[in-house]
């Protein structure tokens, strides 16, 4: 093989199909939001229609919002609590090896699984979690039944599943940290908690953006855990935007044209937002 | 104690060891708040494994013991028939061959184009690698949910909807991989594939005889992050697969659990069966897991 070909043989079969199965349809997906079709087959221009439909529609604007309430608790429950884990975690105690191991866990499994598990131990009548809370006389709330509850599950049980991830994340951030910089403080006789909010908060500071980022990305493709969980109710109080989305492409009646428009807008926000947090983080380390 | 230590020594790798090192929590806690991070650690472990235990303990139960109020704690009997009757009478081999033949197809495409997709960018000079590299990246940023239409379309038009191939190449192509190898591959000296080539070896036989030996670790990981994600697939395989002879075991599992046609211990006892390999590769290979994900950052 020739030494001037070979880099592009190479690289070629992954290429072709990040092409073929990524960036074409990431192209193309501004293209066919402009068109509306019923069956996938046979297109019709209709301009910016389908975003004026979106605009107007009521159930576009409720899962806008169910992902809007789902982001914000995730990113901020998921920031806290894998900070205060890393925390724990990073001290030198016995068996943190196991811990580590078992906070992980849920990261690696079926998330269709996980949902369908979960949405059994919430179960009204028969689950696990008000057989408990029945046990200790809190009687049994209809944790799938009520818009407010399913939601507070879904945001629970999204929690639960990545939280081991960003510890991780955070972990690594941790010990990055240079030692001398707490050594210091604890020669200035600063309190652990003092140290906490003025050494490991500030110098973690990067990590934190890290992990804001990624679960904020995580949190608006949130999509398969919920399917089973809650399968987007009651009445459509947990069917975020990606459930949507996939509705409209894939259960009848088929709306192409609208999906794809939807789709435009979930791109854009998650672009957008990273973009915007990327900015402000490098405006702020830097002044 | 000791022993513990050294653990916590050579878990952080081998770059910043000191005998000094403190951790950021600055070192060993005093004695009240060790017990307090104990019982917090320990009840977030339950938290953690309940459902799993749960669901594993029930997968053995009967459809009476099931319904029974309140549940019994364990099974009445390790029987085994919720598993054999899912098998035989929901055609859940067929769904577990499914998963079985993408997970293995998908991850040895995985890792032949993604390792000459790394070696092209990480050893070449070439008109275009830094955009190619850069196009790679950009593929992190362009998630399945958001393309769903275009690319279903283009599966369509190339006939992979209701084909296992339809299941097995659109994922095959990682961002993650390339970058992860090619990460590693920056680290190995040109000086070796220079040596090769004057013994008169081809650019292909380098790449296998010469590079690939070296990436043991990375492939590795690779290895299992491809295993895990194509096991665990749920998206693509929904819209792909749109008959049941071609389901993969989560997407049988998450129609039929709302259909309520497959009585609920047979879908426990798949669940488990689903979760099972996860944690196997989880208990056995967890260190490299969580070695590569502090490399990449993704996972």
């Amino acid at each position: 093989m020739n030494q001037r070909v070979a880099p592009y043989l190479f690289v070629l079969p992954n290429m072709l199909i990040f092409g073929v199965f990524i960036i074409y349809p990431a192209l193309n997906n501004f293209n066919i939001s402009l068109y509306d079709s019923t069956n996938g087959r046979t297109f019709r221009y209709v301009g910016g229609a389908n975003y004026q439909e979106l605009v107007d529609n009521a159930d576009f604007w409720s899962a806008a919002r169910a992902t809007v309430v789902f982001v914000v608790c995730f990113v901020v429950l998921v920031t806290v609590a894998s900070i205060g884990l890393a925390v724990l975690l990073d001290q030198r105690i016995r068996g943190r090896g196991v811990f580590r191991a078992i906070f992980f866990l849920p990261v690696l499994l079926s998330p269709v699984v996980v949902g369908l598990v979960w949405g059994w131990i919430f179960d009204r009548n028969n689950g696990l979690a008000n057989t408990v809370l029945r046990g200790i006389g809190l009687g049994q709330p209809g944790w799938l039944v009520d818009g407010t509850l399913a939601t507070v599950v879904v945001i629970f049980v999204g929690v639960w599943t990545h939280v081991g991830f960003y510890t991780m994340i955070m972990l690594a951030g941790l010990q990055g940290i240079d030692p001398t910089y707490h050594e210091a403080a604890m020669i200035d006789g600063a309190s652990r908690w003092q140290r906490f909010r003025s050494v490991t908060l500030p110098l973690l500071r990067p990590t934190t953006m890290v992990v804001v980022i990624l679960s904020m990305i995580t949190g608006f493709q949130a999509f398969d855990f919920i399917w089973t969980l809650t399968g987007g109710g009651p009445v459509g109080a947990t069917t975020l935007i990606v459930q949507y989305i996939y509705m409209h492409a894939f259960q009848s009646p088929i709306r192409y044209g609208l999906a794809s428009a939807g789709s435009v807008i979930l791109f854009c926000t998650i672009f957008g937002l990273t973009a915007i947090n990327f900015l402000y983080n490098r405006r702020r380390s830097a002044a | 104690m000791t022993a513990s230590q050294t653990r916590a020594r050579t878990d952080r790798g081998g770059a910043r060891q000191t005998s000094t090192w403190t951790s950021a929590g600055g070192g060993r806690p005093p004695a009240t708040g060790r017990v307090l991070t104990y019982a917090l650690l320990v009840a977030l472990s339950i938290l953690v494994l309940a459902p799993v235990v749960w669901a594993a303990l029930s997968s053995f139960k009967t459809q009476t013991e099931l319904a029974q109020r309140p549940p019994a704690l364990l099974p009445h009997s390790l029987s085994t028939a919720n598993y054999s009757g899912a098998l035989q009478s929901f055609h859940f081999t067929t769904y577990l061959k499914n998963s079985v033949l993408v997970t293995v197809g998908a991850t040895v495409l995985t890792l032949a184009i993604n390792t000459m997709a790394a070696y092209g960018l990480a050893k070449y000079n070439f008109r275009g690698r830094n955009f190619l590299f850069l196009v790679t990246l950009g593929t992190i940023m362009i998630p399945l949910q958001i393309i769903l239409i275009p690319v279903y379309q283009v599966a369509a038009s190339l006939h992979l909807v209701n084909s296992l191939w339809g299941l097995i190449i659109p994922p095959a192509a990682t961002p993650t991989g390339v970058f992860l190898l090619r990460q590693y591959m920056l680290g190995l000296p040109d000086d070796l594939i220079e040596a090769a080539r004057i013994d008169g070896a081809g650019e292909f036989r380098i790449f296998l005889r010469v590079i690939v030996p070296l990436c043991g670790a990375p492939i590795a990981v690779l290895t299992i992050f491809s295993v895990i994600w194509r096991w665990n697939d749920f998206l693509w395989p929904l819209i792909i697969s749109q008959d049941q002879d071609k389901y993969t075991l989560p997407v049988a599992l998450a129609q039929f659990n709302s259909e309520l046609v497959v009585p609920f211990n047979y879908i426990l006892a798949m669940s488990v069966v689903s979760m099972l390999p996860v944690v196997i590769i989880f208990l056995v290979l967890q260190r490299h897991i969580v070695r590569g994900i502090a490399n990449t950052g993704l996972r």
